[in-house]
């Protein structure tokens, strides 16, 4: 029967209009139920639009992923490019050349401080390029010299060593003289073997000569001291170092790239 | 017979509405007739005719009485709307076949109770409901709705018997 249907359409329909009029009427009319009645119309309001974005963010999955592959994709790419510059950065750091120096970054692995023969093992050795007679340094001056090279480490006297001796200069352009530990005090070192007539001032910096070849100039080593004539023939002058050798976790070893040059002049000169 | 019968009807409608201004049986108790009155309405009235009159005489009390449009409206219009269910439900489909008015006499008092029951009981569930908009408590709303529809269904039953005066002329 469709006219009945038709007809229950009808009633449903003028039934909801006149319900609305009355619901209209009675939020115009009273506050309190205007009040209610608009919480109630946000509350199923924001339930209609809560479902409505939710079916709509159902339905943009699709989009969202293809956004994100693309994404990701891109992402890859700039990693992918970043890892290779990182890698050649590493490698230029690995080998920096300033000048006629090499400079390669380590890692120490063992150091002793207690004794009169003090030692140090880095984490670098010949498949890094590193020749025993390089030098250890950081920028608070001067650790040690490599003595013997395995595969990937190498082993090196550092300074605090009685049989080490560093070539150092008192000021930038002051006299050059042995600089020795001196066995006693982690710090303590003295320069040796200064001309009897030369009178130092405490206080003055003392830095690397650049002359042995193993150390580039210029490297600050400490401060002097007090200064004594040694047997009433030659000067000795105390140095306070700077090097902190109980706080050293990295160093730098340094090679001079003249040195074969150097070594087969001085054969020559020697022949 | 209509004329007296719609004289009677605004009879009611009048004594609703000075049963709602000097009547005052506290928070609890509110008296109403007025789903008596639409389910008193005659038969052969579709739906829709009898809403649009569940409307006017819903406003029509509500302006006369507590000046609230639109209360008694949103409560009586469901009434109107189940109104063919209902006595369908009830007193049986057959009296929309026959298209006799629907009278105690006729029907019998328990049925016509459990009709006006049911009418009341929808109505008030709404008026309580968005009478209180929210500002009182469940417990409340629903003795306010049991005290209001009990109370009302033994008023609405007791004036019955005034609307149902048209079947003397129409079933001798």
């Amino acid at each position: 029967m469709p006219g009945k249907g038709y007809s229950h359409i009808i009633s449903a329909v003028i039934f909801v209009i006149l319900e609305i009029a009355a619901v209209f009427m009675l939020g115009g009319t009273r506050s309190l139920q205007n009040i209610w009645l608009n919480r109630a119309t946000h509350r199923v309001l924001g339930a209609i639009w809560s479902g409505g974005e939710n079916i709509r963010s159902y339905f943009g999955l699709r989009e969202q992923n293809r956004a994100l592959a693309e994404e990701n994709a891109r992402m890859t790419e700039v990693l992918r490019h970043l890892e290779g510059q990182k890698q050649a950065l590493r490698g230029a750091i690995a080998d920096t050349v300033t000048g006629h120096w090499r400079y390669t970054p380590a890692t120490i692995v063992k150091m002793s401080r207690n004794s009169q023969h003090n030692y140090i093992i880095l984490d670098k050795g010949s498949s890094d390029g590193i020749l025993p007679r390089s030098g250890i340094i950081t920028p608070g001056g001067v650790v040690g010299v490599v003595n013997a090279v395995d595969e990937h480490f190498c082993y090196g006297i550092t300074i605090q060593n009685t049989l080490v001796s560093v070539s150092a200069r008192i000021g930038h352009d002051g006299t050059v003289a042995p600089l020795e530990w001196t066995g006693r005090r982690g710090r303590g070192a003295a320069l040796k073997n200064l001309p009897a007539h030369l009178e130092t001032s405490p206080g003055d910096t003392v830095w690397t000569s650049g002359f042995s070849g193993i150390f580039p100039p210029d490297i600050p080593l400490g401060i002097t001291g007090r200064s004594r004539l040694v047997d009433g023939s030659v000067g000795e002058t105390e140095v306070e170092l700077f090097l902190d050798f109980g706080a050293l976790r990295y160093v730098s070893i340094v090679e001079n790239l003249d040195n074969p040059a150097i070594r087969r002049l001085e054969k020559g000169g020697e022949q | 017979m209509r004329g007296r019968y719609w004289l009677i009807y605004l009879l009611l409608l009048v004594t609703q509405i000075l049963l709602g201004n000097f009547l005052n049986l506290g928070q609890l108790i509110t008296i109403c007739l007025l789903p008596v009155l639409i389910l008193s309405l005659p038969i052969s009235y579709s739906s829709p005719v009898v809403m649009g009159i569940a409307f006017v005489t819903a406003l029509a009390a509500d302006f006369l009485t507590h000046g609230i449009l639109g209360l008694s409206a949103v409560g009586l219009l469901p009434v109107a709307a189940g109104r063919r269910f209902l006595i369908s439900a009830v007193f049986g489909s057959e009296v929309y076949a026959r298209g006799e008015d629907i009278t105690v006499k006729k029907q019998g008092v328990a049925k016509m109770a459990l009709a006006v029951l049911i009418a009341t009981a929808v109505y008030f569930l709404i008026f309580v409901w968005v009478d209180a908009a929210g500002t009182r408590s469940f417990g409340f709303v629903m003795l306010r709705w049991f005290l209001s529809t009990t109370t009302s269904v033994v008023a609405e039953l007791l004036v019955m018997g005034l609307l149902n005066g048209r079947e003397d002329g129409r079933w001798k």
